[in-house]
């Protein structure tokens, strides 16, 4: 996924990384600089949810800045940091859980949903800069994903959205690789599914993509 | 051949973090499998599908992160907890200080004072040389000033009293006086007047009421008298048709007799002549 200057720079942080492991602030904030996008959209996708990804983005990196010095390998930095991010999400998921209030905006119909304006009436794209920003196609993509359970989300989004290696996730995670791929295997298969459900494959949306 | 790769080695091909060999077994397998590889297609179709989604673009917003290294020795808790007890103590110390605070422990007594304690005078000694005698004579003193006192004011208090009562007597035997003057003066005249309307009065009234009820009585008694000879005449004429009933039934029934007897007769002179052919017979 190294295909821009912001990527580039990403691949090629070490010397960063161990200056930010000696304490140096400049370097920390340039790392905040470099990473808050990945971070902020992998939380984004796993809930959907613009004001939680923030947080947990801001989160993680205040861990980071705090806990750098004790990263042990540089060359690690990327699954150490994403291994916070996922541990945030997990905690304000579980949070989200035990508090179970929905706004009256947020009430989900399901005859909305099958019905071929759902996208337009759910309000969760009201803001119109967001609405410019999202086509038809991220938004129902999105919508699948988040009906994936959380621990194949995480799995799905690390690999296609953040390209990391399976035996990366592994280690953010900590389990095993093989059991990565198979989540990912499951995953796949179940936006397949809900994809089919809603009647959308490639070829139907062949003209956007 | 009966290799089947699974799902995880199917994935790490898709992902294309397979090498060598294995990829080419896999992509062997597919070659002969058709169904898996248009399976995998599929899920390689999701995938791209996935890709189209585009990072939302943010901006990282700046976290100021406190150097953790900069701690000092009294930033720790346990200094904090002691150098407020101390403190505490300080002011407790002050405090008492400026209160004049005094604590004893004697004998048989804790005590807690403020302030200055106080000195014993050399006035007790004099109160205590007030005798008894000289109570006695200050409560005496005061009980008959107290008593002279009293018995001005109530004589005082009498001698008003006396004399209002004696207004009010004088004012009230006047106003009685009067009133009595009054009810004399309503005469005799004025009596036998009224006693003569009230007589004529009566009078009147009883003529009225004797005039009213001698004249009912007397229609009474004159409808009674028509009443009663009609009833005579009535039971007379009942009693004459009576009469002529039973006269009536009387004189059909000596009709009757008489034809009968008449019948009697005829048959009887009828049956005169065959007797002598009977008599034959003999």
């Amino acid at each position: 996924m190294a295909e821009t200057l912001l990527d580039i720079a990403m691949m090629h942080s070490d010397t960063l990384i161990s200056r930010a492991r000696q304490g140096d602030q400049n370097a920390q904030g340039k790392l905040v600089q470099l990473w808050y996008k990945r971070i902020y959209n992998f939380s984004y996708k796993f809930f959907l949810d613009h004001d939680l990804a923030m947080e947990v983005a801001q989160k993680s990196f205040i861990s980071m800045c705090k806990n750098v010095g004790s990263l042990q390998d540089t060359a690690r930095f990327k699954s150490w940091l994403y291994k916070i991010a996922v541990n945030y999400c997990r905690e304000e998921a579980r949070k989200r859980k035990g508090n179970r209030s929905l706004s009256f905006d947020v009430v989900w119909n399901r005859e909305a949903e099958e019905s071929p304006r759902w996208e337009s009436s759910s309000q969760r794209y009201d803001n119109p800069e967001r609405q410019y920003h999202h086509g038809e196609v991220s938004d129902i993509l999105q919508e699948a994903l988040m009906q994936l359970n959380p621990e194949q989300r995480e799995v799905v989004i690390m690999k296609e959205f953040e390209g990391l290696k399976f035996r990366e996730i592994a280690e953010v995670l900590n389990i095993s690789e093989n059991t990565v791929k198979s989540r990912m295997y499951y995953g796949l298969d179940g936006l397949k599914k809900i994809l089919e459900s809603k009647n959308i494959t490639k070829d139907t949306l062949g003209y956007e993509l | 051949m009966n290799y089947k790769p699974d799902k995880q080695e199917l994935m790490a091909y898709l992902y294309d973090e397979l090498e060598g060999a294995e990829k080419e077994r896999v992509e062997q397998y597919l070659v002969e499998h058709p169904e898996e590889l248009k399976e995998l297609q599929q899920l390689r179709g999701v995938s791209s599908m996935l890709r189209s989604v585009k990072d939302k673009e943010v901006i990282a917003p700046p976290i100021f992160i406190p150097d953790a290294n900069e701690r000092r020795f009294w930033d720790a808790p346990y200094f904090k907890t002691v150098t407020s007890i101390a403190a505490s103590l300080l002011i407790v110390l002050l405090v008492g200080k400026l209160m004049g605070t005094r604590v004893t422990v004697s004998e048989s007594e804790f005590r807690i004072s403020f302030g200055d304690q106080p000195v014993e005078r050399g006035e007790s000694p004099a109160v205590a040389s007030l005798t008894e005698r000289a109570v006695q004579e200050m409560i005496n003193q005061s009980l008959q000033a107290n008593n002279s006192q009293l018995t001005a004011n109530w004589e005082e208090s009498q001698k008003q009293l006396q004399q209002s009562i004696n207004g009010s007597l004088v004012i009230n035997s006047d106003k009685m006086d009067q009133l009595i003057k009054q009810a004399s003066g309503a005469s005799r005249e004025q009596v036998s007047e009224f006693v003569a309307t009230m007589q004529a009065e009566n009078m009147k009234m009883v003529k009225d009421y004797f005039a009213l009820t001698s004249n009912e009585q007397k229609q009474y008694i004159e409808g009674l008298l028509v009443d009663f000879a009609k009833y005579l005449q009535q039971q007379r004429k009942d009693d004459m048709q009576l009469v002529e009933m039973r006269i009536n039934n009387i004189e059909r029934n000596t009709n009757i007799f008489q034809q009968e007897t008449e019948q009697i007769l005829t048959s009887i002179i009828s049956n005169v002549g065959p007797p002598q052919t009977m008599e034959t017979k003999y």
